[in-house]
């Protein structure tokens, strides 16, 4: 029980997953030929990858067992502030959704302003205007200047 | 035709005022497809090819090579202001510019990714123009084995790249080779780890991985509500915007390093200017006094892998000029604008075509003057991008974060993809899993993996090739003293404190 207490979770969630990525791996490439008449196969690469994956993730989690065992003081990852990075992904997740059916222009403004406003905290004034600059902006340069392809919405941009 | 007749000749071509202006057209372009991530010299020099090939050869290479060493004048710039890698040498750039930019020394970082990008870019045309024919035919005795080696010993930075937990760089790397495997097997045609998206078939664009992971990751790791100021001291004056004497002495040998390193890794058909670049940094922390503080802000980590991007231009240069191989996908479009003008470069180039050559080396000479003559200036203005509070730059960051991937291949799955590497650049992070190792076994893993795969294939499955080559043997036994040298630190480091408390 002190055991499991000392240890930091999300250090050994992070070598799980690891270790299961490294069997993803292996277990996919078990299915693909190692060796073909020419040499090696498709599986040959990713194999090892997985192979070696799932061994240092073990010794990881085997070194982080040991540390927390031997009473070491053991320096726990801060996730403070994970709130707001959180917010902020998840706004360039809907921005990244938006920008097929709605075009840049709008799912940017609407990223700048998720942002400004419930992230920095800023006015609805300074909101709103930071976002219509900064996407006048990039229209300006991008688009129209270098000419480079976005997406654009129904109403053209 | 002796060297200095020959230079002399080319000087005469390369002054000539339309070949100037296309010149300075070339690296003006260049500069600014650096600046902007995603789109690269490859697609800038392709896009210009049908123009270049109205012109007369002579002025449509010059141009052409302009845009082509340009670009890396500008790739730093976004590194080092906003951690956003502009092409993949520039990853290397992040780890010490941003810091450096942290620190108030943006304006340092940017100067002396000019210099030494000037200073290499000059070392390497000289090195192109007096060793191109010896130094070609050496790169052709590079067979899968050696690359096999090379690519080792470029694996083997990880090292030199790890935080505190060597483990945790190795898995980073690891992660980094397993995304290099997906995509179409070369081999057998067949698609691996694809999960049935016709968008992964191509692979994992390396520029969206490095967006992600550094340029969203650090934002998402910076956004909180009291972001209203300034986040970068930006100092007043022009003195305290370029570097100073000291950085210069500083950056002595990183300057050299860079330039032979990227030179000589540039000659090798395929190795290209990430590796020089995460080599040579390797090497200067390898050899410097204050290694510990490296990718803390230390000005030679910016000098060594800039100088080794641009002297790697020269480098590539040599094969294709000297044998008409292509190293890369920019000097496959030279190729095909050299064969559309109606002439194959190789062996007799030089002979038969002088103009084109000696024109070509002495415009890279003046086309290096005018890029640090344009750049230098241009330092204390793009420094100034810092002084914006934090709320408009990270809401920018993320903007350019979306236009660059999206303009790689106008593809909206890149987008998606850049947020999920941005999570994963952010989980790194929190979690102290080093993300430079990812990018090196994501840049590495596809070139190795052909490697060990064709040399068994050339030894009948006998592994004995891959270290029985004196070459490879070579470059494996460095690579093994760089992966063996921390450990015996470690071992001393244990010996000395068991001695002690025995004590």
């Amino acid at each position: 029980m002190t055991l499991w207490k000392s240890l930091d979770k999300s250090e050994l969630v992070s070598a799980l997953l690891l270790v299961a990525l490294g069997a993803f791996v292996a277990g996919e490439a078990w299915q693909w030929p190692y060796m073909t008449d020419d040499g090696p196969g498709p599986g040959f690469f990713p194999l090892w990858i997985g192979i070696l994956l799932i061994g240092l993730s073990a010794l990881l989690i085997a070194m982080q067992v040991s540390d927390a065992a031997g009473r070491k003081p053991v320096a726990r990852i801060s996730w403070a502030g994970t709130r707001p990075a959180l917010l902020g992904w998840g706004a360039l997740v809907v921005a990244a959704g938006l920008l097929e059916p709605a075009g840049f222009v709008v799912s940017y403004l609407l990223l700048s302003m998720v942002l400004l406003r419930l992230i920095f905290r800023r006015s609805w004034t300074s909101t709103a205007v930071v976002s219509v600059v900064s996407v006048a902006c990039f229209w300006g340069l991008f688009v129209k200047l270098l000419e480079v392809r976005l997406p654009a919405g129904p109403w053209g941009f | 035709m002796d060297v200095l007749t020959g230079l002399s000749h080319g000087f005469a071509i390369a002054l000539a005022p339309m070949n100037l202006l296309w010149c300075f057209v070339g690296v003006f372009l260049g500069t600014i497809v650096g600046l902007l991530p995603g789109l690269g010299p490859s697609a800038t020099v392709a896009l210009l090819l049908p123009l270049a090939t109205q012109m007369s050869p002579t002025s449509g290479i010059i141009m052409l090579a302009g845009i082509y060493y340009g670009a890396k004048y500008g790739g730093s710039t976004t590194a080092i202001l906003l951690n956003v890698p502009g092409e993949s040498a520039s990853v290397v750039t992040c780890l010490d510019g941003f810091e450096m930019a942290r620190k108030g020394r943006a304006g340092p970082a940017l100067g002396i990714a000019a210099i030494a990008s000037f200073v290499a870019g000059t070392i390497g045309v000289l090195l192109l123009m007096l060793v191109a024919p010896p130094v070609a035919e050496f790169a052709l005795r590079f067979g899968p084995p050696e690359y096999f080696a090379l690519m080792a010993l470029g694996l083997s930075m990880v090292v030199l790249l790890a935080g505190r937990s060597m483990i945790k760089a190795l898995l980073s790397m690891l992660v980094g080779l397993w995304l290099a495997t997906i995509g179409i097997d070369l081999f057998t045609d067949g698609d691996r780890f694809t999960f049935n998206r016709i968008e992964l078939v191509d692979g994992v664009h390396f520029v969206v991985a490095a967006i992600g992971l550094f340029a969203i990751g650090e934002v998402l790791a910076n956004l909180r509500p009291a972001g209203g100021e300034q986040q970068f001291k930006v100092p007043k004056g022009l003195r305290n915007l370029l570097p100073n004497w000291q950085d210069l002495k500083d950056c002595r040998f990183a300057f050299l390093n860079g330039s032979l390193v990227g030179f000589f890794i540039g000659v090798l058909p395929g190795a290209g200017s990430t590796i020089a670049s995460f080599v040579s940094y390797g090497l200067e922390k390898a050899v410097s006094r204050r290694r510990e503080q490296f990718g803390t802000g230390v000005i030679e980590g910016v000098a060594a892998p800039e100088a080794a991007n641009n002297s790697e231009t020269g480098g590539a240069l040599v094969p294709l000029l000297t044998l008409g191989i292509p190293g890369s996908a920019t000097t496959a479009i030279l190729l095909a604008a050299f064969i559309l003008w109606g002439m194959r470069p190789g062996p007799l180039l030089i002979q038969d075509h002088p103009d084109i050559f000696w024109g070509l080396v002495a415009s890279m000479y003046i086309g290096n003057v005018m890029l640090l003559i344009f750049n230098l200036p241009l330092v204390p203005l793009f420094a100034q991008i810092l002084r914006l509070p934090a709320h408009i730059l990270y809401s920018g960051i993320l903007g350019i974060s979306i236009v660059g991937v999206y303009s790689v291949d106008q593809r909206l799955f890149d987008v998606w993809l850049v947020a999920g590497f941005g999570l994963l650049g952010y989980l790194m992070r929190r979690l102290e899993y080093p993300a430079a190792p990812l990018l090196l076994g994501l840049v590495l893993g596809d070139l190795m993996e052909n490697a060990v795969r064709q040399s068994l294939m050339m030894s009948n499955g006998d592994v004995s090739i891959l270290y029985s080559r004196p070459l490879a043997a070579t470059m494996l036994l460095f690579t093994a003293a760089i992966l063996v040298g921390p450990m015996f630190r470690q071992f001393n480091i244990w010996r000395l404190r068991a001695a002690e408390q025995e004590a």
